[in-house]
């Protein structure tokens, strides 16, 4: 039904104007504006700017790091969030509001306080499993099993949050006919379940990797910052600026805040094809 | 499946570890650290204002992305997810360029509570826009047409038919904008300087701890912020029902 | 004349919803609008209430020019397809809604939703939530909140449609009844001829935007303008080229009457006290008959029988 009211004198020029002025002004001094003034500051001086960052060694391991990092924080985070999305759509046991709930967790807190738990309890000296885990070879602190697990913490409910809507929406008709039909439980899955998650998938897979790529703070308390070795992309941007070398920090802020963006810019293109697929 | 929940758990105990990593004593020393007090109540306090702008900014942006038409509408949709992607150390250098010490605005925010205030609003942008965008989209203009064909005019009718409906929405939006609002970590370090008591937030504070090896002060700081979010959280939800409540049931 | 309606035109792009329509709608009368779905009667009466606005022409109700009016001044009462029920509101509020609006005092506002919740029978529901009552009720609650107000004019759009066959029936006789008593002026739309043909005083046809005919139920019956009024009205069949209505039609099995049109039987039906024939004339016309089974014994039709149609004497023709 239609979405806007067309009563005779519904619409007044004056008020809709008003809204429209206020909000696109509160964007465009909130987000527009200083995004675009970073732009021109890692363009100052044509691609010199990016091109002087990227021969950074630095800057380089930081990437790679930041790269590799994400996508394995990503890929940890497909297989746990859908199997997660399937045990809280699909069955029903004790405790599954609960998980439910905590499973929001990571977006209300603060990724210094993750940081600072996944350290207390994986800490080399201190920590709870720390000093067992390192006695048999395994450093999760101040190296990258430690800076993967804070991204995927962060990252953990995107994808969930994605799935489970469409996994509800769908229902298990189409799953229970499978198995009536012979199909065994994994042949239900990648060839019933998974077709129709699809797209929920993608989004979720794509937003977590702007989130991973974007992690700061959590990683920042894991890793200890140890330029050239432990130090991730986000982490570098804050010693560069810090050290006065600023053109590199705003170089490598444009390459993140470019691939966050191209990701919003991928998921907004891709929903529209994804609404006319669904049933 | 069974033994997904046990991944889940691990961070998760994680927590319940750090909680328990205080004792009580150490609650006591934190809590009368008059710096960290100071960092609790700048913390809260603008998390409070922006939450409350962004109750109202959040809802006039959602209604103007939902029922108006123009040219370009579809790119400030993008727009409003920008904070959400974007990396929080980004957002600080982002905020700063404009309204830091080059900025040719004249704006020199950096190192001031404004700069507080400016980087949590960047931050939570998305939150309470999201949570109301759907409901609105939801709404059919009937009801609109009934309360304009009974004699409301159009203040009255969003007063007392719209805004009710969207109450649940933007208090949830609220929820999440408070809690992101007191973690936020990154977008700070460049831009508000972290002067003690005077721009420090908390989770600088917990930082500062954490760098000078003092775990125990560190842990206590992070579940008072844990304690404040889910207070705010449950608080907002009895207030939405409450306001909800009023207009129904009279009658 | 309670609603003047002159020469209003409005399109949607580049379809045209109503093509110059110009109707009066008499005082204290019963309404229908009736046509097919997309033929422009909610169009019409949208107009009519100022939720939408018509692109030319005029609308008047009770004398007072409305075109330009915002649906708030023009006094009318509306009930929707969907009920529009004000889901935070108790049922009370929701019948209470506009006399809170024009700020009657209290005693007064209890007083009239009082009155109207047991003119349609919702009383004891008074405190609970739209959502808690069935789809009829939630009707009946929105024709109350509608005449709380007093309005001049009582305008409904499909107000039954969303509702199952049983409940609807009761519906119509209720709003009829409900008419007779209250006596406002009252236009309802619908696709439904039976609904039509039941409960209104007046009938307005209304195809492709245009009023195809204007009359009571007998003279819209009887004395069709066209082929679509007719068809749209009632079964039609066609017999010499010409649409007639299936029970008009004289069966014999030896040729009678002059110009009786030959043919044979290729299906009999037999349904309750009526058979119903399929005769494929000479001509290759399929026309359908149907006469009482008493009848049908009486000439001993069968499948395969020869026979001689020819139109009742006074039946309508088009």
């Amino acid at each position: 039904m239609a979405n806007h009211s067309a009563a005779v004198g519904r619409r007044s020029p004056a008020l809709t104007w008003g809204l429209r002025i206020l909000v696109v002004g509160y964007l465009l001094m909130l987000v527009l504006w200083p995004s675009w003034y970073v732009v021109q500051h890692t363009f100052a001086d044509g691609l010199t700017g990016i091109q002087t960052a990227l021969q950074d060694p630095d800057v380089q391991h930081a990437l790679l790091l930041t790269a590799q990092v994400s996508v394995l924080a990503v890929l940890i985070n497909l297989v746990f969030g859908v199997g997660v999305s399937l045990l809280l759509v699909r069955y029903d046991f004790p405790g599954r509001r609960a998980l439910s709930a905590l499973i929001d967790l990571p977006l209300s807190v603060s990724p210094v306080v993750v940081g600072l738990a996944l350290v207390l309890v994986y800490n080399g000296r201190y920590g709870w499993f720390g000093p067992w885990l390192e006695a048999h070879g395994i450093q999760i602190i101040f190296s990258w099993p430690g800076m993967v697990m804070a991204t995927c913490f962060v990252a953990l409910p995107l994808i969930v949050r994605e799935v489970v809507p469409v996994l509800e929406e769908l229902g298990d008709d189409q799953e229970q006919a499978a198995r009536s039909l012979g199909a065994s439980g994994w042949q239900t899955f990648s060839r019933i379940t998974v077709p129709g998650i699809r797209w929920a998938i993608v989004y979720g897979v794509v937003l977590s990797l702007a989130r991973s790529l974007g992690e700061f703070g959590a990683v920042k308390v894991v890793a200890g910052n140890v330029a050239g070795e432990t130090q991730t992309a986000t982490v570098l941007v804050q010693q560069k600026y810090q050290n006065f070398e600023q053109t590199t920090a705003y170089s490598v802020s444009f390459l993140l805040a470019f691939a966050a963006v191209l990701c919003l810019i991928v998921v907004a293109l891709l929903r529209p094809k994804a609404s006319k697929e669904s049933p | 499946m069974i033994w997904f929940s046990v991944l889940v758990l691990i961070p998760l105990a994680a927590i319940v570890v750090k909680a328990s990593g205080g004792g009580w004593h150490t609650y006591a020393d934190t809590f009368s650290n008059s710096q960290t007090l100071d960092a609790i109540k700048l913390t809260v306090g603008t998390s409070l204002l922006v939450t409350a702008l962004n109750m109202v900014m959040g809802t006039i942006i959602a209604w103007v992305l939902v029922r108006d038409r123009f040219p370009g509408k579809a790119l400030l949709d993008l727009v409003i997810d920008i904070p959400f992607a974007l990396p929080t150390i980004v957002a600080g250098l982002v905020l700063l360029s404009l309204y830091g010490a080059d900025s040719p605005l004249g704006l020199h925010f950096a190192n001031t509570r404004s700069a507080v205030f400016l980087a949590i609003a960047f931050v939570t942008l998305p939150f309470v826009v999201r949570t109301v965008q759907p409901v609105l989209e939801e709404m059919e203009t009937d009801v609109e047409d009934a309360a304009a064909s009974l004699g409301a005019s159009r203040a009255v009718t969003f007063r007392r038919i719209v805004l009710p409906t969207l109450v649940p929405a933007i208090f949830a939006g609220a929820s999440l904008s408070f809690a992101r609002g007191i973690s936020e970590y990154g977008s700070l370090v460049l831009l508000s300087g972290n002067l003690p008591h005077h721009t420090e937030v908390t989770s600088v504070r917990v930082m500062s701890y954490l760098e000078g090896g003092n775990t125990a002060a560190a842990a206590s700081v992070a579940t008072i912020l844990l304690v404040v979010a889910l207070l705010a959280i449950v608080a907002l939800d009895v207030i939405a029902r409450r306001v909800a409540r009023r207009d129904g049931r009279d009658g | 004349m309670s609603i003047e309606v002159k020469n209003v035109n409005k399109r949607f792009g580049d379809f045209v919803a109503l093509d110059d329509v110009s109707v009066s709608l008499p005082t204290g009368q019963l309404t229908a609008l009736l046509g097919p779905s997309g033929g422009g009667k909610s169009t019409l009466l949208r107009i009519i209430a100022g939720l939408d606005s018509a692109d030319s022409g005029s609308i008047s109700i009770e004398g007072t020019e409305a075109t330009h009016l915002p649906p708030q001044k023009r006094n009318i009462g509306f009930v929707f397809q969907h009920y529009a029920a004000f889901k935070h509101m108790s049922v009370a509020k929701n019948v209470a809604f506009g006399l809170e609006i024009r700020k009657r005092p209290k005693p007064e506002i209890e007083r009239k939703v009082a009155e109207l919740l047991d003119l349609v029978h919702l009383s004891q529901f008074a405190n609970r939530l739209p959502a808690q009552l069935s789809g009829g009720q939630r009707q009946r609650m929105a024709l109350a909140r509608a005449l709380a107000v007093e309005p001049t004019v009582l305008l409904l759009d499909e107000p039954f449609g969303a509702l199952d066959a049983k409940v609807r029936k009761e519906l119509r006789d209720w709003l009829r009844r409900l008419h007779d008593e209250v006596h406002v002026t009252t236009v309802f739309v619908t696709h439904d001829q039976e609904e039509a043909l039941e409960v209104a005083d007046e009938i307005v046809v209304i195809n492709q935007g245009r009023v195809e005919q204007v009359g009571t139920p007998d003279q819209l019956y009887d004395a069709p303008a066209n082929d679509f009024v007719m068809s749209f009205l009632g079964d039609v069949t066609t017999l010499g080229g010409e649409l007639i209505r299936p029970h008009d039609i004289e069966v014999d099995v030896v040729p009678g009457e002059p110009g009786a049109i030959e043919g044979s039987v290729s299906r009999v039906l037999r349904i309750g006290f009526e058979v119903r024939l399929t005769v494929l004339t000479d001509e290759g016309e399929v026309v359908t008959v149907e006469l009482t089974r008493t009848n049908a014994r009486r000439l001993g039709i069968a499948e395969g029988s020869r026979v001689y149609l020819s139109a009742v004497r006074g039946a309508t023709r088009v």
